[in-house]
């Protein structure tokens, strides 16, 4: 028999084993004598219809004729009423010996293939070897050097923090971590709203905001919290308290806030030498 | 005369036709078994060339034509008034395979059926001969599995454009549409037609399209293949019986032959494409990918006979059967007597 359909499902031919299949308007009649036909519906992606069985279905012939024939067939292999039926593909090489090529189980209407040996097997070594990678990127991350001290192990440190010692290891994983820890800590929101807080003080907006003078990251901000406010407020400090607020809830910008620009890091320095003063105003504004 | 009589020796009565009654013979010179047909005399009318028409097509078409998917004409000779045509012997037809239900068609075999019968078909189309009555029965099958096609009594040559040509040709399981419209100057067509409807039988193992009437026959047609439009087919209603037919949806061939592979479906759709001049021919057809695919064609020593081909003849011999049916043990040898 020759898989001359190549499969709808071009995923199926990949990895069958992360499939299911089922049709709900049969499976509250399914029994041992109907169960090969639900197999052989056509959506079924796990039934190659080029098999002997749907050969014999076609040609109305008894099923019988399946034991002379060669080729793939499908046979219910166990029954265990009414729950799971368990389906094997095999190819058939004379009346008495058969190749099993492979198992499905049918459990409460839904197909799934049994998987092989060598699958369990590779998919848990994959695992346990991936956990293992994981653990020692961890362990990694900890670990601190210093020409004059040596090693050391540093656990208080923040775990995305000191990104020089990752450079060894710029796995995707770290950089999806980072944006999920984001939401910040009350610490770095303080900060950023008083960095921002002192930006707008030093570079007061003009009232017609056509002139656009700030480095990029703090724009976009002002930008979004003019659309998200109006024209209403008057006061620019107070516009720019409120955008601030929202901040959280947009993370990708407060990255770019933190800074990666050089215009802000230098604004930063500038802000530092006055230090905190800034968000004792605020709040009681807030 | 006389010695042509003696040359061939009677074994068994095979079967009787409308025209004709057919034997089983041995060929007393070189010892091959031979089919012997036997042309009865009819009607007055029938006979008014000198000779029976349909006897007279398959001496004159046979003569020229030399193919291993062809029947082959060996002798013709006569006595008295009676003229008797000496053919290859054939042990059964595809009709007989086709409904014996302890045989599994494998597709292996239906593509070495289909091979041998277009490769025949190729060959008589090539020289101008549209067949005009290919059916199950007349795809005769040897013990080597050697397919011949069979019974030129309707053949005919083709493609003179004023030539104008009878309809009534085919039987009607495997009568293309445009037939049945009454078109009275048609191709290669009618017989591709009939070829896909074979192979469509062959999958099923029940005739695709058993009208009872040329209506019927219609409407089984476009129950299948949809009605067809004026954009899908020019010109239909301008044939002489053209009548308007309830639309019918098309259907899914795919969901009809649902153990076809791909391949074979796109072979069967060529064939049974409504519009004539769209439909394949045979050096078409074989240049298919399903004639390239796996799985091979089954050589002809591993295609399947009817087990109980001598049972069967033992018990009931088919009167229909025009040639064929190979009786086992070829004892009892007997003069035959023209």
């Amino acid at each position: 028999m020759m898989p001359a359909r190549i499969g709808n499902l071009p995923l199926a031919a990949e990895n069958p084993l992360g499939l299911s299949w089922h049709d709900s308007a049969w499976i509250p009649l399914l029994n041992p004598t109907n169960i090969m036909d639900y197999f052989s519906e056509r959506s079924n992606p796990f039934f190659d219809r080029t098999c002997n069985n749907e050969v014999v279905k076609m040609q109305r012939l008894s099923m019988d004729q399946l034991q002379n024939m060669t080729g793939l067939e499908y046979i219910l292999l166990h029954v265990q009423d009414p729950i799971l039926y368990v389906i094997r593909k095999q190819h058939r090489h004379s009346p008495t010996q058969a190749t099993p090529l492979a198992d499905y189980y049918i459990i409460a209407g839904i197909v799934y293939q049994a998987p092989d040996l060598a699958s369990v097997l590779n998919s848990r070594l994959l695992s346990a070897v991936h956990h293992l990678q994981c653990s020692f990127e961890e362990t990694m991350s900890y670990s601190r050097y210093h020409p004059s001290k040596g090693y050391w192990w540093d656990f208080k440190a923040n775990k995305p923090g000191l990104p020089s010692y990752n450079t060894t290891n710029p796995t995707p994983k770290e950089t999806s971590n980072t944006p999920k820890e984001e939401p910040s800590t009350l610490f770095q929101r303080q900060r950023v709203d008083m960095l921002l807080a002192e930006l707008v003080r030093q570079f007061p907006l003009p009232v017609t905001q056509t002139t656009p003078n700030q480095s990029n990251g703090v724009t976009v901000k002002m930008e979004n919290s003019n659309e998200k406010n109006g024209d209403k407020s008057s006061d620019n400090k107070v516009v720019g308290g409120i955008s601030i607020k929202q901040e959280p809830v947009d993370p990708s910008s407060v990255e770019m806030a933190n800074g990666n620009s050089q215009g802000h890091l230098e604004i930063k320095s500038e802000i530092k030498q006055e230090n905190m003063k800034p968000p004792p105003e605020k709040k009681p504004r807030v | 005369m006389d010695e042509r009589t003696l040359r061939y020796e009677k074994i068994d009565f095979l079967g009787e036709g409308q025209f004709a009654t057919v034997y089983k013979a041995r060929d007393v010179k070189t010892d091959n078994i031979v089919a012997v047909k036997k042309i009865k005399i009819g009607s007055r009318l029938e006979a008014q060339d000198g000779i029976n028409r349909t006897a007279l097509r398959e001496i004159k078409l046979l003569q020229e034509l030399q193919h291993v998917n062809l029947i082959g004409l060996l002798d013709v000779f006569g006595q008295k008034s009676n003229v008797s045509l000496v053919f290859d012997f054939m042990d059964t037809d595809l009709e007989i395979i086709v409904k014996d239900n302890n045989i599994v068609l494998t597709p292996a075999n239906v593509k070495a059926y289909m091979i041998m019968t277009l490769r025949g078909l190729e060959y008589l189309h090539q020289n101008w001969i549209l067949h005009r009555d290919l059916k199950p029965n007349n795809l005769l099958i040897n013990r080597e599995g050697i397919l011949k096609i069979g019974d030129f009594g309707l053949a005919k040559a083709f493609g003179s454009p004023t030539r104008i040509n009878t309809h009534q040709v085919v039987t009607r399981w495997y009568r293309s549409p445009e037939l049945l419209f009454g078109a009275r100057q048609y191709g290669t067509g009618v017989d591709m037609w009939a070829i896909g409807c074979i192979l469509a039988e062959l999958l099923l193992r029940v005739p695709f399209l058993p009208g009872e009437s040329d209506l019927d026959q219609l409407t089984h047609i476009f129950q299948v293949f949809g009605t067809p439009t004026e954009e899908i087919w020019p010109g239909m209603k301008s044939l002489t019986d053209y009548v308007q037919f309830k639309q019918f949806p098309p259907q899914q061939l795919r969901h009809i032959f649902s153990a076809a592979s791909d391949d074979l479906i796109q072979l069967l759709e060529s064939l049974l494409a409504i519009y004539p001049p769209r439909r394949c021919d045979c050096t078409q057809a074989l240049q298919m990918t399903y004639f390239s695919n796996k799985p091979a064609p089954t050589v002809g020593s591993k295609l399947p006979m009817p087990s109980n081909i001598t049972r069967i003849e033992a018990e009931k011999p088919s009167l229909k059967r025009k040639l064929l049916e190979n009786i086992d043990g070829a004892s009892l040898a007997k003069r035959l007597q023209f």
